[in-house]
Formats: structure tokens, C-alpha cells, sequence
């Protein structure tokens, strides 16, 4: 059941009122049934390797804290860590070999996100950040918890375990399922026609496919931070607070400040479990093995979204970015330091170029193929200045929405920049009692505008999210 | 948290030095998220500093638990003891 449509809000929205009547130590049950039988729409094959894999996690977590003492009781750390890295490489791998799903197995849904749960859970138990789950059904309920299910984002054990789970207050909960909602089906939904039109152009040089590579980052920031949106505040309906993915991206001075902005449960795992242990082991070796561990680092970002050249190419363009921007920050630092008055400067710049070297990776990880977004970048370069007809190439619907997408892309900015939900929660928590009445009647409002909006885009979103595949 | 006062001094200079601010105040609580350069690459800056000025080794598992700079101090303290 996709996150936009009316059934799920509708499945939502009895869940939350049977999880107030549900006993408190019922709940991590409630969020086993819950999960599970919202998983069960991914196949049973899909179920049982589930439950298989998180099992199997469960008991090694066990294992490792019961002998952590004695020297071959760490021998579950590797086997678990090969069992699950393997498990997700067979599919990835499959995925590389039969693009197009005629493959004989399918990816079971959010395999990617459910791994890195249980990989970071193995390696807290050892490295004693938190003890073994003792708790079947809490730590089966914790990986299938079906917000977090299909993209993410990925929690950490710790920081889910050591919440209360209570039933949350509506409100907040939904104006984010809203808010997600508009972002997806007001902002990524009208960009896409757009985009789409570039990247299926790309073959004569011609002005639209600039439109393609500044939209392209816009349109997946509004879908993906979207599907995050409806994740946390479905989180919330269940006193979950879930990890944020994303903090203004776009306004990064530099592209090491960018990927703490953006995607930050996947970043914040992959520093975590691949960057500081490597980092460790080449901690003697210098300027090589601090651009060797983010070389592996982002390339190993990027291959997380799938085996593919593109995803490769991807992790190498960021991997140059990221080390270069590491290999000369002292000396950037020291120099504006002497000549503050072009600290305005700096940070204009460093926002255009690392705008524009985030564009220019996505081309890749967007494109078919990496020949594909060679040519694009190719034709975008020479189509500069020799074709001034621009939009005029568009239809008149793809023209419309381009202009509603970036009016909703103003509006979002804006709302990052200002939070205005700030000041609605204090006027919640403290005004007088006509105030909160007037709050809960705009959450009606709210709510039915996000099933009218849905209705009205045709019983949900006709583009799936790009992130819900991985 | 008496392992931090012995090692105030030798440890503000390291940290100083690691994040480019002549100001730093260490205290026991401080995380990564009161210093501004204090990020993942310069953590593991602070971490081979650390080791070079007090002569000792620590292990991935040892820098991942660390919560503030009151545990590394801690650390660093019951190192030294095993080593003397």
C-alpha cells in the first residue's frame, strides 16, 4: 500500500485510535502485528526472509553479549556480518543482472533499509553501545516497524529501544503526514513531467535539458525528503520519533556540509560502520588513508542504491568532491580566517559549486545509463546558446506544473527557513482553549485536503517514490 | 571526574590544536555537537593526536563508544594505569 494513497491513510488512521486502547505492554506487539501485516503485501517469500534474517540477527546479538568475554564467542560478529552483507549483495547483485525484474527473485521490499538495521544492531551489541535485545518480539517489531519499512529512515537501535513508545498527539503527527504529502504531490509530482521530458531528450543539444539538471536534485529533495516526512509523522502517531533525513540540503557551503544534510540516517551509518573503523586502521598512513576511507565511503554510498555504473560513478564523483573538500579544509579555513571580509563571498561560491557538483553527480545516478548522462551533459553544454526556444519545447501541461513545482519549491524553502510549525506548536502547547480548538479543527481541514488532494490526483501519486525501491 | 583535571592541560592543547579554537574550555560533558569543527573526519584527528601526545593505542570498538570528552579522559587515564 503506497504511503499515498487514501487506504494507507485510512489504515493509519484506525491504527492510531486502536493503539490508544492498547495495553502498554502490548505495544511492541502492536508494532510487530502492525508491521508484519503491512509487510505481508511484499509476499510471503518476502515475510519469511524477513523474519528468517532478523532471527538469525536476533540470536547472534544474544550469542555476542553472553560470551563477550571469551575470544571465540566474537566469532558471531563476522559470520552475522557476512550472512547479512551477502544477503543483500544477492539481490543487488540479481537486480545488476536482470534490470528490468524478469529476474527470477524479486528484491523483497526495503531490503536495503532492514540490512543496515540489523548490521549497525550486531555492532553495538559487540562494540557494548547497547546491550542484546532480550526481547523476541520487540527487536522483530523494531525491524519491521512499517513506517520505517520501505525507505527508511534507518533508526538506530539504541535511539528506538530507548524510547517509551506512547501513543503521540495527533496533530503534529499529521500536519507532517501532510506536509509530506504536499511535497510529494504539489512539488516532485509537478517537477517530474519536466524532468522526465530531459532525461527522455537527451540524444540533441537543447536548452531543456538545463531545466532537467537543476531540477532533477529539486524534484528527488521534495519526493524523497517527502516519503520522510510521512515516515516520521506516521512514527509519531506511535510515540516513535524517528531519525531526520534531511536539514536544508541546498543551503551547504561546501559538499562534506551537504552530506550531513542530506540522506544524514544513511550518512550518519555509513560514517559510523564504514568510514570511522577504516579511518581507524589508516589513521597512521596520513592525507592517503584519510582519502582512501572517504573513497570507500562514498563509493559504497552510492553502490547501496544498487549495482549499477551509474551508482558507481556516482560514489567516485563524490568520492573526488568530498576528499577534496577534506584535503584542503585546514588551508580554506586559515585563509578566510586572514581575509575575513571575503567570507560572503566563500560561502556564495562554495553554495553554487557544491550545488552544482551535487547536480552534476545526480545526472548519474538519474540517468540510464552513464552513457546516457554523458551525452546529456555533453548536449546541455553545447545546447547552451544555440537553441534559444527553451521552454517552448514543453507542453503546455508539462510547462504548467513545471511553474506549480517551483512556486511549491519557493514555499518550501520559505517554510524550512521560517518553521512556521514552530510557532503553531507553541500556540498548542500554551494559548488559550479557543486557540487548541481552532488547531484541532485545521487538522481536520488538514486531513481532508491530503485525502482531496489525493482524490484528486487520481487515488494517489501515479510516480512511485524514488526511494522506496532500494 | 578527576582524570579530566590531571589531564586538563595536555589535553586542552591537543583539542585546541585539532579544532583551530584557541577558546576551547574542555568539560566533561562536551560532545562533538558543542565544538564547530568537531565533525567525523576531525574526530579521528583528535583520536591519533590524542594517541601520539599520551603514548597509547585505542581500538575502533574503544572510539565508537565514547559519548563525550569526561569518557575520553577516562580512557586515556585507565590506559596509562594499565601501561605503568
Amino acid at each position: 500500500v503506497s504511503f499515498t494513497s487514501v487506504e494507507f491513510l485510512l489504515w493509519l488512521l484506525a491504527l492510531a485510535l486502536l493503539y490508544r486502547v492498547c495495553p502498554e505492554r502490548l505495544r511492541f506487539g502492536f508494532f510487530l502485528a502492525s508491521g508484519y501485516l503491512y509487510y505481508f503485501s511484499a509476499g510471503l517469500l518476502a515475510v519469511a526472509l524477513l523474519t528468517g534474517v532478523t532471527v538469525l540477527t536476533f540470536v547472534v546479538g544474544l550469542s555476542l553479549e553472553r560470551n563477550r568475554a571469551r575470544k571465540i564467542g566474537s566469532l558471531g560478529l563476522p559470520i552475522a556480518i557476512i550472512v547479512l552483507t551477502a544477503y543483500l549483495l544477492l539481490f543487488k547483485v540479481e537486480g545488476a543482472i536482470h534490470p528490468q525484474g524478469v529476474g527470477k527473485w524479486i528484491m523483497p521490499l526495503g531490503l536495503s533499509y532492514y540490512t543496515f538495521k540489523l548490521i549497525s544492531y550486531v555492532l553495538d551489541v559487540y562494540w557494548g553501545k547497547m546491550p542484546a535485545q532480550r526481547r523476541l518480539v520487540s527487536f522483530l517489531a523494531y525491524v519491521a516497524f512499517f513506517p520505517q519499512i520501505v525507505a527508511g529512515p534507518i533508526q538506530r537501535p539504541d535511539d528506538f529501544f530507548a524510547q517509551r513508545p506512547q501513543p503521540g498527539a495527533m496533530f503534529p503527527a499529521f500536519a507532517r503526514i501532510a506536509w509530506g504529502l504536499a511535497k510529494k504531490l504539489l512539488i516532485a509530482d509537478q517537477l517530474a513531467p519536466a524532468v522526465e521530458y530531459s532525461f527522455s531528450h537527451i540524444a540533441a543539444p537543447h536548452a531543456p535539458l538545463w531545466i532537467g539538471f537543476y531540477l532533477c536534485a529539486l524534484q528527488l529533495y521534495a519526493d524523497f525528503s517527502g516519503l520522510t516526512d510521512i515516515a516520521i509523522g506516521a512514527g509519531l502517531l506511535f510515540g516513535i520519533r524517528g531519525p531526520e533525513n534531511f536539514n536544508r540540503p541546498f543551503t551547504a557551503s561546501t559538499i562534506a556540509d551537504y552530506w550531513r544534510r542530506w540522506h544524514m540516517s544513511l550518512t550518519n551509518w555509513m560514517t559510523d560502520y564504514v568510514f570511522t573503523p577504516l579511518r581507524m586502521a589508516t589513521r597512521t598512513a596520513g592525507n592517503a588513508g584519510l582519502a582512501f576511507s572517504i573513497s570507500i565511503n562514498m563509493i559504497a554510498i552510492g553502490l547501496w542504491h544498487g549495482l549499477t555504473r551509474g551508482y558507481f560513478v556516482f560514489g567516485v564523483l563524490h568520492s573526488v568532491f568530498v576528499s577534496t573538500d577534506a584535503l584542503t579544509s585546514r588551508w580554506r579555513k586559515s585563509w578566510f580566517k586572514k581575509h575575513p571580509d571575503w567570507n560572503p563571498v566563500g560561502t556564495w561560491l562554495g553554495w553554487l559549486l557544491t550545488f552544482h557538483l551535487v547536480a552534476l553527480a545526480l545526472l548519474f545516478w538519474r540517468a540510464r545509463s552513464v552513457s546516457d548522462a554523458t551525452s546529456f551533459l555533453r548536449n546541455m553544454l553545447t545546447g547552451l546558446g544555440r537553441e534559444s526556444a527553451g521552454l517552448g519545447q514543453l507542453d503546455y501541461q508539462t510547462r504548467h506544473s513545471l511553474f506549480l513545482g517551483l512556486a511549491g519549491c519557493l514555499i518550501l524553502e520559505l517554510c524550512e527557513r521560517y518553521r512556521p510549525e514552530r510557532w503553531l506548536r507553541d500556540m498548542y502547547e500554551n494559548g488559550p482553549r479557543f486557540v487548541r480548538w481552532s488547531i484541532y479543527g485545521s487538522t481536520a481541514i488538514i486531513m481532508l485536503f491530503g485525502i482531496a488532494l489525493l482524490v484528486a490526483s487520481g487515488g494517489g501519486s501515479k510516480n512511485p517514490f524514488a526511494y522506496a525501491i532500494f | 571526574m578527576k582524570e579530566l583535571e590531571e589531564m586538563r592541560g595536555p589535553l586542552t592543547t591537543v583539542m585546541r590544536d585539532v579544532f583551530d579554537d584557541e577558546a576551547l574550555v574542555l568539560h566533561p560533558e562536551m560532545t562533538a555537537a558543542d565544538v564547530e569543527n568537531w565533525d567525523s573526519l576531525t574526530h579521528i584527528n583528535l583520536i591519533t593526536a590524542v594517541e601520539r601526545k599520551f603514548k597509547v593505542k585505542f581500538t575502533t570498538a574503544e572510539v565508537m563508544s565514547l559519548k563525550n570528552v569526561g569518557e575520553l579522559a577516562n580512557l586515556i587515564h585507565g590506559k596509562r594505569t594499565a601501561q605503568s
